[in-house]
């Protein structure tokens, strides 16, 4: 659907949508599996819900030789292929298709960025973008700094409309590299212009969280330590590395997805309220949480850091293969593919209430979720019950994937006579109530981009504030020798996971 | 429940009731008490709202189905009234609809109450529905019934519901005299032709936001300009007061009719220099130097209710353009 500023007379607030300017986007890397299963289907989905500007242009870039209509080819087989959730109509890619560019190049090669200009140049006075342009950079991450230099070089940052550019996690592979790439970034791009794209933020159950959160006035008063327990965030995968070996090998669990995805849900939990929804507000509150996560001494990591790397075993009734058996990976790597992590929040709100963070390959099942454990009740009246069901804290499930939704556990008495108590559930499903298709994560996140908001991107010092936490992880791991691999395939991570929360009394949630 | 004449609402919540545990049973027996209930299995009670929709009879087959697929991005307590002619009649029967979402584990179900009565019994039904309502949620009214409109009989249903969703451009619906009296009355309303329009109204919004039209013509097949026609003229002059806006008919079709149907927009001329072409399916347009389609697949009933459905509150822009139809 179609969109105006607010304050236009044909503005419908009910039924239109947000506005977006007329643009372009410039993909660094177009030929890659992101563009194709991921980028290119938002785009067109967004045009099919006539979400974007007449003229909308899309300028893809990669060393591959192609012309246009080859570039338009491909580009309609992978959106074909990877839409989800929506019919492809011909017509309208047709139409859409007219807006598509190629043009091949190295990226270290100044003569493409002089290509470019020409191309936004022409584009932008056929397609009336207003000299709006988004790069978005969906390359190996090394290559950032040095594309980001040479638009600088080229005079592409700056022009007749806004410019913006988006990169990928992961911002650096540690705290010196991130404000490295950063320093290079901002050195042609103010931080405004700079969108660092985190897609679980994008996911409409993260976003939920606020709205869970400060659209509701009974949660909030519960919402610290007095109540509160303490948290688990899980994000476990039933499937491997899938032929991503030899990237993961560098990455690990604990770079590849605490360090940004896992540190920004705690964050959204975690923070204050914000006075506004205004984009740093948001992100301010986000960033301040951040930096009061404690910072652990190199003498605290073994006890509040686990690492895991799965072995063979049984899954869904197959043999799987170790994570050093996998293709490209190194049968001595030392990389984790499952990391636990105990963080602790210094601030009035949380201080004592521990944040335990894990996530892996080859869990049991597919599923992220928030769980907030209540304290118990601070007298046992029924002491005199028989069940146990009367010592369950109350939990809050803020589930993200699968069954996205909510689930508050509590106690009930069981019918009958005598006073004996069973946990049950109350459950919000997000299906259940909205049946609308929710749009991708990409979606959501280009859409941002492009009409400016920023709200759902991390922030430089968000970045940093979020190696700050993981780096001392970092150093003492990579100088420990682990005895990998302590997990077999399809269990839930190695047994020192468990005994890092047994030392506060607690335990996994089984989600 | 099969039953003639008397119904009471308390048998039929308790029916309900009964139901829920009967479908339930087993599902929950293995799922309660464990920590991972309701993610391995069982069902989900959905209601978001209440929606009751009175029907005539003879209706067409596909109401149901339409109803139904309503259900799933607006789970409800269903309560379909179907309204005949002739003798004395009174019959109520409770369902449930139950599907699999994609991917899920866990079926959701929705309750549907039907019940069936002659239109001289349309008070009894309509106290039978009242008390059916889910509490402390939306009650929103489909009204397909030209039985009820006839019969000067819309009155004794409207305070069933907050919301009440016609399409005037069905035959037998209230005209837009009624549509007004009912927003002078105060009641939330909600037009099926009004909603069609949702995508063509949204790509003039973007067309037309950078400029300042001076003339608009607005042309429709036919010699009568149908409700979306005149919705449309109505829109555009209360949010352009200074422009002049004009419907405009031809007897048949146009060089530019692609097959909107009589009496429907099929092309918007603004000033000299911008044409839209209205299709089935699409709209074609150019900018720049560009020929731009946008996409607007044909609303079908179910998308349109499922739109309205979204929307609980007085809609002011619908109602300042119904105002300046019956002004």
């Amino acid at each position: 659907m179609t969109v105006v500023t607010a304050d236009s007379p044909l503005h419908d607030p009910l039924r239109f949508h947000r506005k977006t300017p007329p643009c372009a986007v410039v993909i660094f890397g177009a030929n890659g599996d992101l563009t194709k299963r991921k980028l290119m289907p938002a785009l067109y989905r967004l045009a099919y819900e006539g979400r974007l500007a007449p003229g909308f242009a899309v300028i893809g870039i990669s060393r591959t030789a192609m012309s246009n209509d080859d570039f338009r080819g491909h580009m309609h087989d992978s959106v074909a292929k990877f839409l989800e959730d929506s019919p492809f109509d011909e017509e309208l890619w047709r139409s859409f298709a007219q807006g598509l560019f190629y043009l091949p190049g190295d990226v270290n090669d100044p003569v493409l960025y002089k290509q470019i200009a020409e191309s936004l140049e022409s584009i932008g006075k056929d397609h009336e973008t207003g000299g709006n342009v988004l790069f978005y950079l969906s390359t190996q991450p090394s290559q950032y700094a040095g594309i980001a230099e040479r638009l600088g070089e080229a005079g592409l940052a700056k022009g007749s409309g806004w410019r913006r550019i988006i990169i990928e996690k992961p911002f650096g592979h540690d705290l010196a590299s991130a404000q490295d790439l950063n320093t290079r970034l901002q050195a042609h791009f103010a931080e405004e212009q700079i969108y660092r794209i985190d897609h679980y933020l994008g996911k409409e159950t993260v976003q939920n969280i606020m709205a869970f959160r400060f659209g509701n006035g009974i949660f909030e008063p519960l919402w610290n330590r007095r109540y509160i327990e303490h948290v688990q965030i899980t994000a476990a995968e039933s499937i491997g590395v899938e032929g991503r070996g030899a990237y993961y090998q560098e990455a690990g669990a604990l770079r590849d997805m605490i360090q940004n995805h896992l540190l920004q849900v705690m964050a959204t939990v975690a923070m204050e309220p914000t006075a506004t929804f205004s984009s740093n507000a948001v992100r301010d509150e986000r960033s301040k949480l951040l930096r009061s996560v404690r910072i652990l001494k190199p003498e605290e990591v073994e006890a509040n850091a686990v690492a895991g790397q799965y072995g063979p075993g049984r899954v869904g009734g197959q043999q799987a293969v170790g994570f050093r058996q996998e293709p490209g990976v190194s049968p001595d790597s030392i990389t984790n593919t499952y990391a636990a992590v105990t963080f602790l929040v210094e601030n009035w709100r949380w201080a004592g209430v521990p944040f335990y963070i894990r996530t892996g390959k080859y869990l049991p099942k597919r599923v992220s979720e928030i769980a907030i454990h209540f304290r118990s009740a601070p007298l046992s009246v029924f002491r005199n019950s028989e069940d146990p069901g009367e010592n369950v804290p109350n939990l809050l499930i803020l589930r993200i994937q699968p069954e996205e939704g909510i689930s508050l556990k509590f106690v009930s008495k069981r019918p009958g006579a005598g006073m004996t108590l069973r946990p049950v559930s109350m459950d919000f499903n997000y299906g259940a109530s909205f049946g609308e298709r929710s749009p991708s994560a990409y979606e959501t996140l280009l859409l941002d981009a492009i009409i400016g908001d920023a709200t759902l991107y991390t922030r430089q010092d968000m970045v940093e504030a979020s190696w700050r936490a993981v780096q001392p992880i970092l150093d003492c791991w990579s100088a420990k020798q682990f005895a990998f691999p302590n997990y077999a395939a399809g269990t839930w991570g190695p047994p020192e996971a468990d005994a890092m929360l047994a030392r506060r009394g607690h335990t996994w949630r089984t989600p | 429940m099969e039953t003639a004449q008397a119904i009471r609402p308390d048998d039929i919540l308790k029916e309900l009731s009964a139901y829920w545990t009967h479908l339930g049973a087993g599902d929950s027996d293995q799922a309660q008490g464990a920590d991972n209930q309701g993610e391995n299995g069982g069902l989900l009670r959905a209601c978001s709202m209440t929606l009751i929709c009175f029907a005539d009879d003879e209706e067409e087959a596909n109401l149901n189905e339409t109803l139904a697929s309503l259900m799933r991005e607006h789970p409800s307590r269903l309560i379909v009234v179907r309204l005949r002619d002739g003798d004395d009649e009174l019959a109520a029967r409770v369902s449930s609809q139950c599907w699999m979402p994609f991917g899920h584990h866990k079926q959701i179900c929705c309750e549907q109450v039907e019940v069936t009565a002659s239109i001289n019994r349309l008070a009894d039904a309509a106290s039978i529905v009242a008390p059916l309502a889910a509490p402390d949620l939306p009650r929103v009214i489909v009204l397909r019934s030209a039985r009820i409109v006839r019969a000067g009989a819309l009155r004794k249903i409207l305070r069933l519901g907050d919301k009440i969703i016609v399409d005037s451009s069905r035959p037998g619906a209230p005209g837009f005299g009624e549509l007004g009296g009912l927003l002078d009355a105060g009641h939330i309303t909600g037009d099926l032709a009004w909603t069609r329009l949702t995508p063509i109204r949204a790509l003039l919004a973007q067309l037309l936001e950078s400029r300042k039209p001076a003339v608009i013509v607005i042309e429709y097949v036919g010699r009568e300009a149908g409700p979306e026609s005149r919705y449309l003229q109505a829109w555009l002059q209360t949010a352009l007061p200074d422009a002049f806006i004009s419907l405009r008919g031809h007897g048949g079709s146009g060089p530019d009719d692609c097959g909107s149907g009589a009496g429907k927009p099929t092309v918007v001329r603004v000033d000299k220099d911008l044409v839209i072409r209205l299709c089935p399916g699409g709209a074609e347009y150019d900018a720049g130097n560009m020929r731009q389609r946008a996409s607007m697949p044909p609303g079908t009933e179910e998308q349109l209710l499922n739109e309205e459905l979204g929307i609980v509150v007085h809609d002011r822009v619908f109602e300042r353009a119904l105002n300046h139809i019956t002004a």
